[in-house]
């Protein structure tokens, strides 16, 4: 009896622990400008590193973006959007729309669909509405964005399944540090499978908000998730090639260069001669080989501002901030010359060279883009930031588009 | 809770019931957070917070526990020989809770933050507590340790 007691316990166990309940534009000017000739076409999106819509913003790539109600001609232009290699879909904050009213996503029952977007170092907190989003001669019309701090659904209001990150919230151009966020890396949605309908795996993106304090976790379908525009473009809409010219080891104030839409798809975004690098397929990342260790998890991210490593010895000095707290860059005394291996999957390899130079020296040049920003990481990452971008034409291809009169088809990157 | 006079039930339905009372009462009986700095036990209830698959690895320094998340995502924890998480690593599509798996650092890192240049991995080195949070969207990873409870022959390294 005690036995069959024991086993029944040991039963209820199993399924306590298997499936026990729910768980959980700022300034531009003239002085040490770099600039080349921007390339020119209706898939051509002028973008420029500077110091952003706060003003100091190191190595922030950004754009202006148009939104409009869908179907019509009300739209607004959103300055100071960081251009993001290592997201998927448009976020913007409610005060940039500037009064521009949107369609709220709803589910079946008329509650309101609400996003908790996480991102390496916070989350963004909003509903889901549809727009028409433009960008040079493209449109995605209409698609669902996320609008981050709107104050029907303030920060107060977040679930603490979404506020479990110790980066908080970013729902404020404070907090942000931008007015929106253009995520357009190798991926279609920012989540995908996972959120969607008969999921077993529900990572608690979306929520279902009958009341801005009654949020529980949905799913939501694939087409309804927040979608990379570009992808929902008519045309152009195999990926994305972020065009910068090279800048000075000691920086520039300020950068203009290109977010050039589609890849093979007309005569001013062909491969050329690029090295095609294809990347895990479910995870976006890559191997980089630096310094005898192998780094599993790399990837291409124009919205990180740096190179961001952990070193397999200490070399690089870390910078410390005037009150002596690390800051997480890196500050050798001396720039120093380097060099890591990048492999795809795909077998491709390439050495690419690089600098790290003094994080607080360069900071204090005031100037605002850099090749040679760099800082630490957490084991096995190798975050190719936008350093990396300076003087390459990178492209970054989404899942499932072919690039035309090629075998190639995404995810991939190449430059 | 009071054991003394146990119930006799006489059906397997009311037995699991019972069993599923005693079990509940149990869970909740632990401390809703002590995970990093928290002892080996804690991991338990991380297990349960997470309805995680978890996977004892020895090492001669210490002891990892791998937690596998339904979301894919995996939180591994670092016990020392004295018992303690001393450090805690996480990877996969999602971020795990990360509340659940600092335990008490958590308010720490939230306090600790300084006036960033520009976005990308968070990095909050402490004087008692070095944490990192980097990857992107569906590929995240981090870890958190404490590096006065790192044990002999363990390097943050190690904590991955």
């Amino acid at each position: 009896m005690r036995t069959f007691l024991s086993v029944v316990m040991l039963a209820s166990l199993t399924i306590v622990l298997g499936c026990g309940g729910s768980s959980s534009s700022g300034s531009s000017s003239s002085g040490s400008n770099s600039s080349s000739n921007p390339a020119s076409g209706a898939n051509v999106q002028p973008i420029v590193v500077n110091s952003g819509p706060l003003g100091h913003y190191a190595n922030g790539v950004f754009t202006s973006v148009t939104v409009c109600a869908p179907g019509t001609s009300t739209c607004q232009t959103i300055s100071g959007v960081l251009v993001d290699t290592g997201s998927y879909g448009l976020r913007v904050l409610s005060s940039a729309l500037n009064g521009l009213a949107l369609p709220q996503q709803n589910d079946a029952s008329g509650s309101p669909i609400v996003e908790c977007a996480q991102f390496a170092d916070g989350i963004t907190w909003g509903p889901i509405e549809t727009a028409d989003v433009k960008m040079a001669g493209e449109q995605a019309s209409p698609i669902p964005i996320q609008v981050i701090g709107d104050p029907k659904f303030p920060d107060s209001t977040i679930p603490p399944a979404c506020a479990n990150q110790p980066g908080g919230p970013q729902d404020t151009q404070q907090a942000l540090m931008t007015n929106g966020i253009l995520g357009v890396g190798p991926f279609r949605q920012d989540c995908g499978g996972a959120c969607a309908p008969f999921t077993s795996n529900n990572p608690g993106f979306y929520y279902a908000c009958p009341t801005a304090s009654t949020c529980v976790v949905t799913t939501e379908n694939i087409s309804q998730q927040v979608q990379n525009p570009v992808w929902m473009f008519a045309t152009d809409n195999n990926g994305v090639i972020v065009e910068l010219p090279a800048v000075p080891a000691t920086g520039a104030l300020s950068v203009n260069g290109s977010l050039i839409f589609g890849i093979g798809t007309r005569s001013n975004n062909g491969l050329g001669s690029a090295k095609v690098f294809t990347p895990d397929p479910m995870t976006g990342n890559f191997t980089t080989q630096y310094q005898g260790t192998s780094y599993t998890k790399s990837f291409i991210d124009s919205g990180s501002n740096g190179l961001f490593f952990g070193q397999p010895t200490t070399v690089l000095k870390a910078c410390t901030d005037s009150s002596g707290k690390p800051t997480g860059f890196y500050c050798p005394d001396a720039p120093q010359n380097l060099s890591a291996t990048q492999q795809g999957a795909n077998g491709t390899s390439a050495a690419v060279n690089f600098t790290v130079g003094n994080a607080n020296t360069l900071f204090s040049a005031n100037n605002f883009a850099f090749n040679d920003l760099a800082g630490s990481n957490t084991a096995n990452i190798f975050d190719w930031g936008l350093s990396f971008f300076f003087g390459r034409n990178v492209y970054t291809a989404i899942e499932g588009q072919s690039v035309p009169s090629t075998t190639l088809t995404g995810p991939f990157w190449a430059y | 809770m009071n054991l003394k006079t146990p119930h006799k039930p006489r059906f397997l339905k009311d037995k699991l019931i019972f069993a599923s009372m005693l079990l509940t009462l149990f869970a909740v009986s632990f401390p809703a957070y002590a995970e990093l700095g928290g002892d080996e036990a804690s991991i338990q209830t991380d297990q349960v917070q997470m309805q995680g698959v978890r996977r004892i690895a020895r090492a001669s320094t210490h002891v990892m526990h791998e937690i596998q998340t339904p979301t894919g995502t995996k939180v591994r924890e670092y016990v020392s020989p004295a018992g303690k998480v001393f450090g805690v690593a996480w990877e996969g599509p999602f971020l795990p809770n990360l509340q659940q798996v600092l335990g008490p650092y958590f308010e720490q890192l939230s306090r600790a933050q300084s006036n960033r240049r520009g976005r990308g991995p968070l990095i909050i080195q402490l004087p008692g507590l070095v944490f990192f949070s980097g990857g992107h969207m569906r590929a995240f990873a981090g870890q958190a340790y404490v590096p006065d409870m790192l044990p002999h022959g363990v390097t943050a390294e190690a904590i991955r």
